[in-house]
């Protein structure tokens, strides 16, 4: 098996341009264009969160898809699982919208679609070979690796402000 | 068997035991590992059975094992199957049909059973029920056909979801509750006007303030109940949700403590050695407020379930606790979430209260402001795990607390507070 990539964030390159949002939106929309997403109800939903932290720094936030998933364990449905990828999927047929994942996730990275009574996060953009938001980054704050690639890949370019993997 | 392999009993194929029988089988691949279960249907998701009464599901799609992280491989799980006794010295367990089984790791994993309060009056009778199993869920079901109005005894969370469902099937439904308000365990009176309006709009009739004493019934089951203040009414249902109690009179007492529940250490090992608990049936202790309590949560069922597993499996891991309160749901279109300490009335906390149109927040802090010890989220709930993080943690809340005030917490504040 070949070792999972993450998503890792490097913190020092990040401009807050949101695109990585918007793509997130797109990728996860029917139609998969900008035009189409924006006309499709419900919303597509994005689930990278560029929050800003005073006074002006851009922290994009998103599923770590810990090892201990917490919410996968708390799921009172089991719609939360594992792909074979490594990835924590909630799967939208199973979720009855209780919400206790939100409740115990603790980056808040579980969103609410009220239209559908789904919960929605992160899935790595299943099925695609990069995920979107990585692809759409302009700065490359955000990149897809191997643990070990980007620890050495850290430790070469000596990068201090960064969010690596945010533990479980 | 292999010379030196450790046999694994587990008693309750639920949340705790199948949590525990996974993590168990995620270190030791080799020693066997059986379930017993006194229920005849294979493990499912228990909060899932109200959807049995409104028929949105059927119990196949509730199965626990190839959802989320139940594989169920190298798991024996033995239906039909009731623990009768426990010999801990001996080490051995009897079961219902005289068969001894010897272990060298026990989990008592057996949850807890509805409580049927003793001074109701009738409620032997048909159509009364409690909610617990999917076998309490088909008879419930079996009876909406013959079932013009249902009575709800009880105003927690379970009935809520048990009324819904009833609506649902086009059932008139009454909900008796004996506090001054619903959810009186998850919130105080004048936090809950948001839901109860909701629940009023959806249809629901509350009673509050009154309780039943006696259940009426006829030939053909229930036909009304008697209320404490004289009135009647008329129903063919009766659905009973006071709370539960633990399953752990079978425990043997001599050697296993029992106080109320199942008592454990902090590696949920029972005073009886080898032996171990988890789940609704266990006593365990709040982080918050240090305090010995039993629980009635899938979570944390699951959370302690793991835990003596890997404890059994010989992997010593300590058991943090969890929350006596820690509930999440979606009653009547209201979204709420309810953690740690909510009941403040009279007591010394510092609390935020916010109320706007749909939603409601009820921020609690220890006396002296440095720690978040609890929170009530109506309407907005979202990333109230990061909460759940600051509660649990015991945080310094001093650099995020008006973020926290104004629920705009996220975790770019984590990060950059440090
Ligand atoms: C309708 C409903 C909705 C719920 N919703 C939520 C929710 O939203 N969130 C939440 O956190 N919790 C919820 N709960 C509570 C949650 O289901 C329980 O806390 C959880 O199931 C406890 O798990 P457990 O493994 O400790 O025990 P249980 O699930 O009670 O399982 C114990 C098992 O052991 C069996 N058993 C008992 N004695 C013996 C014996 N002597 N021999 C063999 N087998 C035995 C029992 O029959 C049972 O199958 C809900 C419960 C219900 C009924």
């Amino acid at each position: 098996m070949t070792e999972p990539r993450e998503i890792f964030v490097r913190l020092d390159r990040c401009q807050g341009c949101h695109t990585c949002e918007l793509a997130c939106a797109v990728a996860h929309s029917k139609s998969k264009s900008l035009y189409g997403a924006m006309a499709e109800q419900p919303r597509p939903r994005h689930r990278v969160y560029v929050e800003a932290v005073h006074p002006n720094t851009p922290v994009p936030v998103l599923c770590r898809h810990c090892e201990d998933a917490p919410c996968m364990h708390a799921c009172i449905a089991g719609a939360i699982g594992r792909n074979e990828e490594g990835a924590v999927i909630t799967r939208a047929d199973k979720c009855i919208g209780c919400w206790t994942c939100v409740m115990v996730c603790p980056y808040g990275v579980v969103g609410r679609q009220l239209e559908e009574h789904k919960a929605y996060r992160c899935d790595r953009c299943e099925g695609r070979e990069t995920p979107a938001c990585v692809a759409a980054c302009p700065t490359k704050a955000l990149v897809y690796r191997t643990v070990r690639d980007f620890s050495s890949d850290v430790r070469k370019t000596a990068s201090t402000a960064m969010a690596g993997p945010q533990g479980g | 068997m292999a010379s030196g392999e450790k046999r694994y009993l587990i008693v309750g194929a639920s949340a705790a035991g199948m949590a525990a029988a996974e993590a168990i089988r995620s270190i030791d691949k080799s020693g066997p590992v059986t379930v017993f279960s006194d229920e005849s249907d294979p493990p499912y998701f228990r909060p899932l059975i109200p959807f049995l009464i409104s028929g949105k599901k059927e119990a196949a799609d509730m199965a626990l094992i190839g959802q989320g992280p139940y594989r169920g491989a190298g798991i024996d799980v033995r239906l039909n199957s009731k623990v009768e006794s426990i010999d801990s010295r001996a080490r051995t367990v009897e079961l219902k049909s005289g068969e001894k089984v010897e272990f060298d790791r026990l989990l008592i994993a057996t949850g807890s059973r509805p409580y049927v309060p003793p001074e109701i009056e009738g409620t032997g009778a048909e159509g009364v029920f409690t909610l617990r199993t999917l076998a309490d869920a088909r008879s419930a079901a079996g009876r909406v056909g013959r079932t013009t109005r249902a009575v709800m005894l009880g105003g927690g969370i379970l009935n809520l979801k048990a009324s819904f469902a009833l609506l649902e099937r086009g059932i008139k439904v009454t909900l008796i509750v004996q506090s001054p308000q619903v959810l009186s365990q998850l919130m105080e009176p004048g936090d809950a006007a948001l839901i109860r309006d909701a629940l009023n709009k959806a249809g629901l009739e509350i009673e509050t303030g009154v309780s039943a004493s006696r259940i009426l019934s006829g030939s053909a089951g229930v036909r009304g109940v008697l209320l404490d203040d004289g009135r009647e009414i008329v129903c063919e249902t009766v659905c009973i949700g006071k709370g539960v109690r633990p399953n752990a009179a079978f425990a043997d007492s001599e050697s296993i403590h029992v106080d109320s529940g199942i008592v454990v250490d902090r590696f949920t090992a029972s005073s009886a050695e080898s032996v171990y608990a988890a789940g609704d049936v266990a006593v365990t202790v709040d982080p918050v407020t240090g305090g010995r309590i039993v629980t009635a949560l899938w979570t944390n069922a699951v959370e302690m379930g793991r835990c003596a597993g890997l404890n059994m499996a010989g992997r010593p891991t300590a058991y943090g606790g969890t929350f006596g309160i820690l509930n999440a749901t979606q009653v009547a279109g209201v979204s709420f979430v309810s953690m740690g300490i909510v009941h403040t009335s009279g007591l010394d906390y510092e609390t935020h209260v916010h109320e706007s149109r749909g939603a409601y927040r009820k921020l609690v802090f220890s006396p002296d402001g440095k720690r978040l010890m609890g929170v009530l989220l109506l309407g907005d709930i979202s990333r109230a795990g990061l909460y759940r993080f600051v509660i649990r943690e015991r945080m310094p809340v001093e650099k995020i607390k008006s973020q926290i005030i104004n629920h705009t917490l996220h975790y770019g504040h984590f990060l950059r507070s440090r």
